[in-house]
């Protein structure tokens, strides 16, 4: 098997002639009008419109821009709508009663239940 | 196997677009492909859908396709390995060996071109041959490609591409000899 005597090196005209004959396909030209009408389909869904590719975007666009109008304006909202304090007195300042500066420099122990009220109201 | 010098310039072509260069490429190896396809094959039908799948193939693979090397081999492996994928798929689909009658022909429309006795004679003992010796000795005998080009294309050793091409003549060869006796 490993002599290369074994083989002969060149092709039987006969036998490749009596097997061309066998295996001879019909028709070629239809065959090379399939394969190029394959082609040509193949060509055509590789290359999609630039406005379909747009089109195609459209809707999801639209919808991400609605969305993040939306969420644009509930934060705006909410950013203008927040209370932030001008300064710390202000932010000490009860709402009600003689406030922190009173009951800190009070003489008398201050009554525990006015001081909690102090502290929560003022969170 | 036809003119051939031309086929990198063709590629190039194609590459950049030309549908013609392409369809020239098509009508010049179709032939080939179609028989080799259906060296592995046998069914005709079978054959041209393997054909056409590897000429599409080939189309996407284009790029890959290195100029400084014979166009040929490189489209028959793509060809060949489409074939032996169809066939695996139909062996799937049909659990069942490739049907010597089938290969014979039948009663189809190319069976009035290739109705000769000896046509179905080789046909049949084609289909006894393993698949990988059919396209072997059908690549080295009608296509005219060497053993190292046939080793590229079917994916094997050179010396297994000698033997397969040694051993498929030999039974074709013994059927012919009885034939013209």
């Amino acid at each position: 098997m490993n002599n290369p005597e074994l083989f002969d090196h060149r092709p039987d005209p006969e036998l490749g002639t009596a097997l061309r004959a066998a295996l001879q396909p019909a028709d070629d030209s239809a065959f090379v009008r399939r394969v190029m009408a394959n082609y040509d389909r193949a060509l055509e869904r590789a290359t999609v419109p630039t406005w379909e590719v747009l089109a195609s975007w459209f809707r999801p666009g639209l919808a991400a821009a609605i969305v993040a109008l939306i969420a644009g304006f509930v934060f705006g909202q909410a950013v203008l709508n927040s209370r932030t304090p001008e300064s710390m007195e202000t932010a000490m300042a009860p709402v009600e009663g003689p406030g922190l500066a009173a009951l800190v420099t009070a003489p008398d122990p201050p009554d525990p239940s006015v001081v909690f009220t102090s502290l929560v109201e003022s969170r | 196997m036809g003119d051939s010098g031309d086929d990198p310039a063709l590629v190039a072509q194609t590459l950049a677009g030309d549908r013609a260069a392409f369809g020239t490429l098509v009508e010049r190896y179709a032939p080939q492909a179609r028989r080799v396809a259906r060296a592995v094959l046998g069914d005709p039908d079978d054959a041209d859908d393997a054909a056409q799948d590897g000429f599409l193939s080939a189309l996407v693979k284009l790029e890959q396709y290195d100029p400084r090397r014979p166009f040929g081999p490189w489209l028959m492996r793509i060809v060949a390995n489409a074939a032996t994928d169809r066939r695996r798929r139909r062996n799937v689909r049909r659990a069942e060996p490739l049907d010597p009658s089938l290969v014979g022909g039948g009663p189809r429309p190319d069976a009035v071109a290739v109705r000769s006795e000896l046509g179905h004679r080789l046909r049949a003992a084609l289909a006894e041959l393993p698949e990988r010796r059919r396209a072997a000795v059908v690549l080295f005998d009608v296509e005219g490609y060497s053993h190292a080009e046939i080793a590229g294309i079917l994916g094997i050793p050179e010396g297994t591409a000698r033997s397969e091409v040694f051993h498929g003549r030999r039974s074709l060869r013994a059927l012919l000899e009885d034939w013209k006796e």
